[in-house]
Protein backbone atom coordinates (compact mmCIF):
# COMPACT_ATOMS: atom_id res chain seq x y z
CA UNK A 1 0.00 0.00 0.00
CA UNK A 2 1.06 3.60 -0.48
CA UNK A 3 1.09 6.41 2.01
CA UNK A 4 -0.06 9.80 0.79
CA UNK A 5 2.55 12.60 1.02
CA UNK A 6 2.96 13.50 4.68
CA UNK A 7 0.69 10.70 5.81
CA UNK A 8 1.79 8.48 8.71
CA UNK A 9 1.85 4.70 8.46
CA UNK A 10 -0.78 4.54 11.21
CA UNK A 11 -3.13 6.83 9.26
CA UNK A 12 -2.56 4.79 6.10
CA UNK A 13 -3.37 1.54 7.94
CA UNK A 14 -6.52 3.08 9.40
CA UNK A 15 -7.50 4.47 6.00
CA UNK A 16 -7.15 0.93 4.58
CA UNK A 17 -9.72 -0.25 7.09
CA UNK A 18 -7.27 -2.06 9.38
CA UNK A 19 -7.61 -1.55 13.09
CA UNK A 20 -4.09 -1.49 14.49
CA UNK A 21 -3.91 -0.87 18.24
CA UNK A 22 -2.93 2.74 18.95
CA UNK A 23 -3.42 5.39 21.56
CA UNK A 24 -1.40 8.62 21.86
CA UNK A 25 -0.71 9.17 18.13
CA UNK A 26 2.29 11.25 19.19
CA UNK A 27 5.09 8.70 19.37
CA UNK A 28 5.07 8.30 23.12
CA UNK A 29 2.89 5.45 24.36
CA UNK A 30 4.37 2.83 21.95
CA UNK A 31 1.00 1.07 21.73
CA UNK A 32 1.14 0.99 17.92
CA UNK A 33 4.74 -0.27 17.56
CA UNK A 34 5.47 -2.33 14.44
CA UNK A 35 8.61 -3.78 12.88
CA UNK A 36 10.15 -3.23 9.46
CA UNK A 37 11.44 -6.57 8.18
CA UNK A 38 12.83 -4.90 5.05
CA UNK A 39 13.75 -1.27 4.48
CA UNK A 40 14.82 1.22 7.12
CA UNK A 41 12.22 3.21 9.04
CA UNK A 42 12.95 6.96 9.27
CA UNK A 43 15.13 7.78 12.30
CA UNK A 44 12.50 10.00 13.90
CA UNK A 45 9.97 7.15 13.86
CA UNK A 46 12.23 5.22 16.27
CA UNK A 47 12.40 8.03 18.82
CA UNK A 48 12.30 6.71 22.37
CA UNK A 49 12.92 3.06 21.44
CA UNK A 50 15.84 1.09 22.82
CA UNK A 51 18.95 0.57 20.72
CA UNK A 52 18.10 -3.14 20.54
CA UNK A 53 14.62 -2.34 19.19
CA UNK A 54 16.03 0.12 16.66
CA UNK A 55 18.55 -2.47 15.45
CA UNK A 56 15.67 -4.86 14.78
CA UNK A 57 13.70 -2.30 12.76
CA UNK A 58 10.98 -1.50 15.29
CA UNK A 59 9.27 1.85 14.73
CA UNK A 60 6.22 3.86 15.75
CA UNK A 61 3.73 4.06 12.87
CA UNK A 62 1.95 7.07 14.37
CA UNK A 63 5.02 9.25 13.75
CA UNK A 64 6.38 7.39 10.73
CA UNK A 65 6.26 9.13 7.35
CA UNK A 66 8.17 6.72 5.11
CA UNK A 67 10.54 8.04 2.46
CA UNK A 68 11.38 4.60 1.00
CA UNK A 69 9.50 1.31 0.72
CA UNK A 70 9.33 -0.88 3.82
CA UNK A 71 7.91 -4.31 4.52
CA UNK A 72 6.26 -4.20 7.91
CA UNK A 73 5.11 -6.88 10.33
CA UNK A 74 3.44 -7.12 13.70
CA UNK A 75 6.00 -6.89 16.52
CA UNK A 76 5.74 -10.55 17.53
CA UNK A 77 5.67 -12.00 14.01
CA UNK A 78 8.47 -14.57 13.82
CA UNK A 79 8.32 -15.04 10.05
CA UNK A 80 8.17 -18.27 8.07
CA UNK A 81 9.69 -21.42 9.62
CA UNK A 82 12.85 -22.85 8.07
CA UNK A 83 14.34 -26.33 8.22
CA UNK A 84 17.18 -27.22 10.58
CA UNK A 85 19.04 -30.45 11.37
CA UNK A 86 19.98 -31.67 14.83
CA UNK A 87 23.74 -31.88 15.34
CA UNK A 88 23.95 -32.72 19.02
CA UNK A 89 21.77 -33.41 22.08
CA UNK A 90 23.96 -33.69 25.19
CA UNK A 91 23.23 -33.45 28.92
CA UNK A 92 24.52 -30.30 30.68
CA UNK A 93 23.00 -31.08 34.10
CA UNK A 94 20.56 -33.61 35.58
CA UNK A 95 17.56 -31.99 33.91
CA UNK A 96 19.13 -29.73 31.27
CA UNK A 97 20.27 -30.68 27.77
CA UNK A 98 22.26 -28.78 25.20
CA UNK A 99 20.70 -28.84 21.75
CA UNK A 100 22.83 -27.84 18.79
CA UNK A 101 21.23 -27.52 15.37
CA UNK A 102 22.42 -26.51 11.92
CA UNK A 103 20.47 -24.52 9.41
CA UNK A 104 20.93 -22.35 6.33
CA UNK A 105 21.20 -18.60 6.60
CA UNK A 106 19.81 -17.47 9.96
CA UNK A 107 20.78 -13.97 11.12
CA UNK A 108 20.53 -13.49 14.89
CA UNK A 109 22.19 -11.83 17.85
CA UNK A 110 23.32 -13.96 20.82
CA UNK A 111 20.66 -13.76 23.52
CA UNK A 112 17.70 -13.59 21.15
CA UNK A 113 15.30 -16.52 21.10
CA UNK A 114 13.77 -18.67 18.39
CA UNK A 115 10.80 -20.95 18.12
CA UNK A 116 11.81 -24.60 17.88
CA UNK A 117 9.16 -26.62 16.06
CA UNK A 118 9.69 -30.36 16.57
CA UNK A 119 6.47 -31.28 14.76
CA UNK A 120 3.32 -29.41 13.74
CA UNK A 121 1.68 -28.06 16.90
CA UNK A 122 4.75 -28.64 19.05
CA UNK A 123 6.73 -25.39 19.18
CA UNK A 124 8.64 -23.86 22.10
CA UNK A 125 10.74 -20.74 22.53
CA UNK A 126 14.41 -21.13 23.45
CA UNK A 127 17.17 -18.56 23.83
CA UNK A 128 20.35 -18.72 21.79
CA UNK A 129 23.62 -19.32 23.63
CA UNK A 130 25.69 -19.59 20.46
CA UNK A 131 27.53 -16.82 18.62
CA UNK A 132 26.97 -16.41 14.86
CA UNK A 133 30.60 -15.50 14.20
CA UNK A 134 32.14 -18.16 16.44
CA UNK A 135 29.80 -21.13 16.12
CA UNK A 136 28.63 -22.99 13.02
CA UNK A 137 25.52 -24.12 14.90
CA UNK A 138 22.65 -22.68 16.93
CA UNK A 139 22.82 -23.69 20.59
CA UNK A 140 19.97 -23.85 23.09
CA UNK A 141 19.83 -25.04 26.70
CA UNK A 142 16.63 -26.88 27.42
CA UNK A 143 15.23 -27.82 30.80
CA UNK A 144 13.58 -31.23 30.71
CA UNK A 145 10.15 -31.33 32.32
CA UNK A 146 9.02 -34.83 33.37
CA UNK A 147 5.72 -34.52 31.51
CA UNK A 148 6.68 -31.99 28.85
CA UNK A 149 5.95 -32.96 25.27
CA UNK A 150 9.07 -31.28 23.89
CA UNK A 151 11.14 -32.85 26.65
CA UNK A 152 9.90 -36.31 25.73
CA UNK A 153 10.63 -35.70 22.04
CA UNK A 154 14.15 -34.58 22.89
CA UNK A 155 14.91 -37.53 25.17
CA UNK A 156 13.03 -40.33 23.41
CA UNK A 157 12.63 -39.47 19.76
CA UNK A 158 15.01 -36.94 18.29
CA UNK A 159 18.60 -37.87 17.37
CA UNK A 160 21.46 -36.14 15.52
CA UNK A 161 20.61 -35.86 11.84
CA UNK A 162 16.87 -35.56 12.44
CA UNK A 163 15.14 -32.58 10.87
CA UNK A 164 12.93 -30.02 12.57
CA UNK A 165 11.93 -26.39 11.97
CA UNK A 166 12.80 -23.06 13.52
CA UNK A 167 11.28 -19.59 13.25
CA UNK A 168 12.60 -16.25 14.37
CA UNK A 169 14.76 -14.88 15.83
CA UNK A 170 12.98 -12.51 18.19
CA UNK A 171 13.67 -10.63 21.37
CA UNK A 172 15.64 -7.57 22.45
CA UNK A 173 17.88 -9.25 25.00
CA UNK A 174 21.20 -8.74 23.22
CA UNK A 175 24.33 -6.60 23.45
CA UNK A 176 23.26 -3.33 21.80
CA UNK A 177 23.21 0.20 23.14
CA UNK A 178 25.66 -0.72 25.88
CA UNK A 179 28.54 1.67 26.52
CA UNK A 180 31.76 -0.36 26.23
CA UNK A 181 33.14 1.21 29.41
CA UNK A 182 30.12 0.86 31.70
CA UNK A 183 29.69 -2.06 34.13
CA UNK A 184 27.82 -4.94 32.48
CA UNK A 185 25.89 -7.16 34.87
CA UNK A 186 24.28 -10.42 33.78
CA UNK A 187 21.93 -12.16 36.22
CA UNK A 188 20.11 -15.40 35.56
CA UNK A 189 18.86 -18.65 37.00
CA UNK A 190 18.54 -22.12 35.51
CA UNK A 191 18.57 -22.13 31.72
CA UNK A 192 18.47 -18.33 31.90
CA UNK A 193 22.20 -18.85 31.54
CA UNK A 194 21.75 -19.61 27.82
CA UNK A 195 21.06 -16.05 26.62
CA UNK A 196 23.50 -14.64 29.18
CA UNK A 197 26.26 -16.93 27.92
CA UNK A 198 25.54 -15.68 24.39
CA UNK A 199 25.51 -12.03 25.50
CA UNK A 200 28.71 -12.50 27.51
CA UNK A 201 30.62 -13.92 24.56
CA UNK A 202 29.20 -11.22 22.29
CA UNK A 203 30.29 -8.49 24.73
CA UNK A 204 33.80 -9.94 24.94
CA UNK A 205 33.97 -10.32 21.17
CA UNK A 206 32.86 -6.72 20.66
CA UNK A 207 35.53 -5.46 23.04
CA UNK A 208 33.53 -4.52 26.13
CA UNK A 209 36.04 -2.85 28.49
CA UNK A 210 34.01 -2.18 31.65
CA UNK A 211 33.72 -4.76 34.42
CA UNK A 212 31.47 -7.72 33.55
CA UNK A 213 29.82 -9.80 36.28
CA UNK A 214 27.73 -12.87 35.60
CA UNK A 215 25.56 -14.25 38.42
CA UNK A 216 24.11 -17.69 37.82
CA UNK A 217 21.68 -19.28 40.26
CA UNK A 218 20.51 -22.88 40.44
CA UNK A 219 18.80 -25.08 43.00
CA UNK A 220 21.92 -27.20 43.52
CA UNK A 221 25.53 -27.30 42.41
CA UNK A 222 24.63 -29.74 39.61
CA UNK A 223 22.50 -27.04 37.98
CA UNK A 224 25.47 -24.69 37.74
CA UNK A 225 26.30 -25.97 34.29
CA UNK A 226 29.04 -24.48 32.08
CA UNK A 227 30.92 -23.60 35.28
CA UNK A 228 34.22 -24.83 33.83
CA UNK A 229 33.78 -22.81 30.64
CA UNK A 230 32.84 -19.70 32.62
CA UNK A 231 35.80 -20.08 34.98
CA UNK A 232 38.08 -20.42 31.97
CA UNK A 233 36.62 -17.23 30.47
CA UNK A 234 37.13 -15.43 33.79
CA UNK A 235 40.75 -16.56 33.83
CA UNK A 236 41.32 -15.37 30.28
CA UNK A 237 39.56 -12.00 30.75
CA UNK A 238 40.64 -10.06 33.84
CA UNK A 239 37.56 -7.80 33.76
CA UNK A 240 35.07 -10.70 33.85
CA UNK A 241 33.90 -12.28 37.11
CA UNK A 242 31.70 -15.39 37.37
CA UNK A 243 29.54 -15.65 40.49
CA UNK A 244 27.67 -18.96 40.88
CA UNK A 245 25.01 -19.37 43.57
CA UNK A 246 23.48 -22.70 44.59
CA UNK A 247 20.26 -22.30 46.54
CA UNK A 248 20.69 -25.48 48.59
CA UNK A 249 24.01 -24.07 49.82
CA UNK A 250 22.31 -20.83 50.89
CA UNK A 251 23.01 -18.84 47.72
CA UNK A 252 19.97 -16.78 46.66
CA UNK A 253 21.16 -15.36 43.35
CA UNK A 254 18.71 -12.44 43.35
CA UNK A 255 19.57 -11.33 46.88
CA UNK A 256 23.28 -11.78 46.25
CA UNK A 257 23.22 -9.78 43.02
CA UNK A 258 20.97 -7.01 44.35
CA UNK A 259 23.15 -6.40 47.37
CA UNK A 260 26.32 -6.24 45.31
CA UNK A 261 24.90 -4.30 42.35
CA UNK A 262 22.57 -1.74 43.96
CA UNK A 263 25.32 0.83 44.70
CA UNK A 264 26.38 1.00 41.03
CA UNK A 265 22.92 0.32 39.55
CA UNK A 266 22.56 3.79 38.04
CA UNK A 267 25.70 3.35 35.91
CA UNK A 268 25.31 -0.28 34.82
CA UNK A 269 23.77 -2.17 31.93
CA UNK A 270 21.78 -5.21 33.06
CA UNK A 271 20.64 -8.42 31.42
CA UNK A 272 18.14 -10.47 33.45
CA UNK A 273 17.07 -13.94 32.34
CA UNK A 274 15.16 -16.71 34.06
CA UNK A 275 11.76 -17.41 35.56
CA UNK A 276 9.16 -14.66 35.56
CA UNK A 277 9.21 -14.07 39.33
CA UNK A 278 12.98 -13.71 39.45
CA UNK A 279 13.12 -11.36 36.48
CA UNK A 280 10.26 -9.17 37.73
CA UNK A 281 11.77 -8.89 41.19
CA UNK A 282 15.23 -8.01 39.88
CA UNK A 283 13.91 -5.54 37.34
CA UNK A 284 11.85 -3.68 39.88
CA UNK A 285 14.48 -3.64 42.61
CA UNK A 286 17.29 -2.58 40.27
CA UNK A 287 15.08 0.19 38.86
CA UNK A 288 14.25 1.39 42.36
CA UNK A 289 17.99 1.29 43.17
CA UNK A 290 18.56 3.79 40.37
CA UNK A 291 19.01 1.70 37.21
CA UNK A 292 17.40 3.18 34.12
CA UNK A 293 14.70 0.94 32.65
CA UNK A 294 16.37 1.39 29.26
CA UNK A 295 19.55 -0.11 30.70
CA UNK A 296 17.71 -3.25 31.82
CA UNK A 297 17.19 -5.91 29.16
CA UNK A 298 15.27 -8.89 30.34
CA UNK A 299 13.79 -12.13 29.16
CA UNK A 300 11.35 -13.93 31.43
CA UNK A 301 10.82 -17.60 30.62
CA UNK A 302 7.22 -18.72 30.64
CA UNK A 303 6.32 -22.38 31.07
CA UNK A 304 4.42 -23.85 28.12
CA UNK A 305 0.66 -23.87 28.54
CA UNK A 306 -0.39 -27.21 30.12
CA UNK A 307 -2.55 -28.19 27.15
CA UNK A 308 0.13 -27.46 24.55
CA UNK B 1 6.95 34.19 26.46
CA UNK B 2 7.41 30.67 25.13
CA UNK B 3 4.91 28.01 26.03
CA UNK B 4 5.09 25.80 29.11
CA UNK B 5 6.55 22.77 27.30
CA UNK B 6 9.41 24.85 25.87
CA UNK B 7 10.06 26.60 29.17
CA UNK B 8 10.37 23.22 30.91
CA UNK B 9 12.84 21.95 28.32
CA UNK B 10 10.63 19.87 26.02
CA UNK B 11 11.25 16.20 25.44
CA UNK B 12 14.53 16.24 27.37
CA UNK B 13 12.66 17.45 30.44
CA UNK B 14 10.12 14.66 30.08
CA UNK B 15 12.94 12.12 29.77
CA UNK B 16 14.66 13.52 32.84
CA UNK B 17 11.46 13.39 34.87
CA UNK B 18 9.82 10.14 33.84
CA UNK B 19 11.95 7.60 35.72
CA UNK B 20 12.16 9.76 38.84
CA UNK B 21 8.39 10.12 38.76
CA UNK B 22 7.80 6.40 38.19
CA UNK B 23 10.09 5.50 41.11
CA UNK B 24 8.16 7.85 43.41
CA UNK B 25 4.85 6.35 42.32
CA UNK B 26 6.06 2.77 42.87
CA UNK B 27 7.46 3.69 46.28
CA UNK B 28 4.25 5.49 47.31
CA UNK B 29 2.37 3.13 49.62
CA UNK B 30 -0.91 4.93 48.93
CA UNK B 31 -0.99 3.95 45.24
CA UNK B 32 1.63 1.24 44.67
CA UNK B 33 -0.97 -1.54 44.65
CA UNK B 34 -2.50 -0.20 41.43
CA UNK B 35 0.80 -0.84 39.64
CA UNK B 36 1.34 -4.39 40.81
CA UNK B 37 2.00 -6.87 38.02
CA UNK B 38 2.03 -4.32 35.20
CA UNK B 39 4.72 -4.51 32.53
CA UNK B 40 7.22 -1.84 33.55
CA UNK B 41 8.34 -0.99 30.00
CA UNK B 42 4.78 -0.49 28.81
CA UNK B 43 3.95 1.46 31.95
CA UNK B 44 6.86 3.88 31.59
CA UNK B 45 5.85 4.62 28.00
CA UNK B 46 2.40 5.54 29.33
CA UNK B 47 3.95 7.66 32.09
CA UNK B 48 5.92 9.48 29.42
CA UNK B 49 2.77 10.11 27.47
CA UNK B 50 1.08 11.45 30.60
CA UNK B 51 4.01 13.73 31.50
CA UNK B 52 4.17 15.11 27.95
CA UNK B 53 0.51 16.05 28.24
CA UNK B 54 0.98 17.54 31.72
CA UNK B 55 4.01 19.52 30.51
CA UNK B 56 1.87 21.05 27.78
CA UNK B 57 3.69 19.13 25.05
CA UNK B 58 2.45 17.68 21.76
CA UNK B 59 -0.16 15.02 22.43
CA UNK B 60 -3.42 13.69 21.15
CA UNK B 61 -4.97 13.34 24.55
CA UNK B 62 -8.24 11.49 24.42
CA UNK B 63 -10.54 11.45 27.42
CA UNK B 64 -11.92 8.14 26.18
CA UNK B 65 -8.47 6.48 26.25
CA UNK B 66 -7.89 7.78 29.75
CA UNK B 67 -11.29 6.44 30.87
CA UNK B 68 -10.74 3.02 29.35
CA UNK B 69 -7.22 2.77 30.75
CA UNK B 70 -8.42 3.40 34.31
CA UNK B 71 -11.80 1.71 34.29
CA UNK B 72 -10.59 -1.47 35.98
CA UNK B 73 -8.65 0.54 38.58
CA UNK B 74 -11.76 2.52 39.49
CA UNK B 75 -13.52 -0.80 40.05
CA UNK B 76 -10.64 -1.71 42.36
CA UNK B 77 -11.23 1.44 44.41
CA UNK B 78 -9.29 4.20 42.63
CA UNK B 79 -10.54 7.54 43.96
CA UNK B 80 -9.65 11.23 44.46
CA UNK B 81 -7.14 10.47 47.21
CA UNK B 82 -5.09 8.37 44.77
CA UNK B 83 -5.15 11.10 42.11
CA UNK B 84 -3.99 13.53 44.81
CA UNK B 85 -1.10 11.18 45.61
CA UNK B 86 -0.02 11.01 41.95
CA UNK B 87 -0.16 14.82 41.69
CA UNK B 88 1.97 15.13 44.84
CA UNK B 89 4.53 12.72 43.41
CA UNK B 90 4.55 14.70 40.17
CA UNK B 91 5.11 18.04 41.94
CA UNK B 92 7.83 16.58 44.11
CA UNK B 93 9.56 15.22 40.99
CA UNK B 94 9.51 18.66 39.39
CA UNK B 95 10.81 20.40 42.52
CA UNK B 96 13.60 17.83 42.76
CA UNK B 97 14.57 18.73 39.19
CA UNK B 98 14.65 22.44 40.11
CA UNK B 99 11.52 23.49 38.23
CA UNK B 100 10.25 26.89 39.41
CA UNK B 101 7.05 27.04 41.48
CA UNK B 102 5.14 28.88 38.76
CA UNK B 103 5.71 26.04 36.28
CA UNK B 104 5.02 23.39 38.94
CA UNK B 105 1.58 24.94 39.43
CA UNK B 106 0.90 25.01 35.70
CA UNK B 107 1.83 21.33 35.35
CA UNK B 108 -0.32 20.47 38.36
CA UNK B 109 -3.29 22.23 36.79
CA UNK B 110 -2.86 20.41 33.46
CA UNK B 111 -2.46 17.04 35.19
CA UNK B 112 -5.48 17.77 37.39
CA UNK B 113 -7.58 18.54 34.32
CA UNK B 114 -7.79 14.81 33.52
CA UNK B 115 -9.00 13.85 37.01
CA UNK B 116 -12.61 13.25 36.01
CA UNK B 117 -11.63 11.16 33.01
CA UNK B 118 -9.27 9.06 35.13
CA UNK B 119 -11.98 8.50 37.72
CA UNK B 120 -14.60 7.76 35.04
CA UNK B 121 -17.14 10.34 36.11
Amino acid sequence: METAPGETVLDALLRAGLEPPHSCRAGQCQTCMLRATEGRPPVESQNGLTEAQKAQGFFLPCICRPTAPMIIALPDDAGAPQEAAIREIEPLADDIVRLRIETGSFAYRPGQFLELIAEPGLGRHYSLASHPEEDAFLEMHIRLHPNGRMSRRLTDGLRPGHKLHIAGPRGSCFYEGVNKDQPLTLIGAGTGLAPLYGVLRDALQRGHRGPIRLYHGARGANGLYLADELRALAKAHGHFVYIPAALDAGGDVAALALEAEAPSAADSAFFLCGGENLVKRLKRDLFMAGASLKAIRSDAFMPAAPSA
Amino acid sequence: MSNLYERLGGENAVNAAVELFYRKVLADGRIARFFEGVDMDQQIAKQKSFLTMAFGGPNNYSGLDMRNAHKRLVEKGLNDSHVDAVLEDLSSTLRQLGVAEKEVKEVEALANSVRNDVLNR
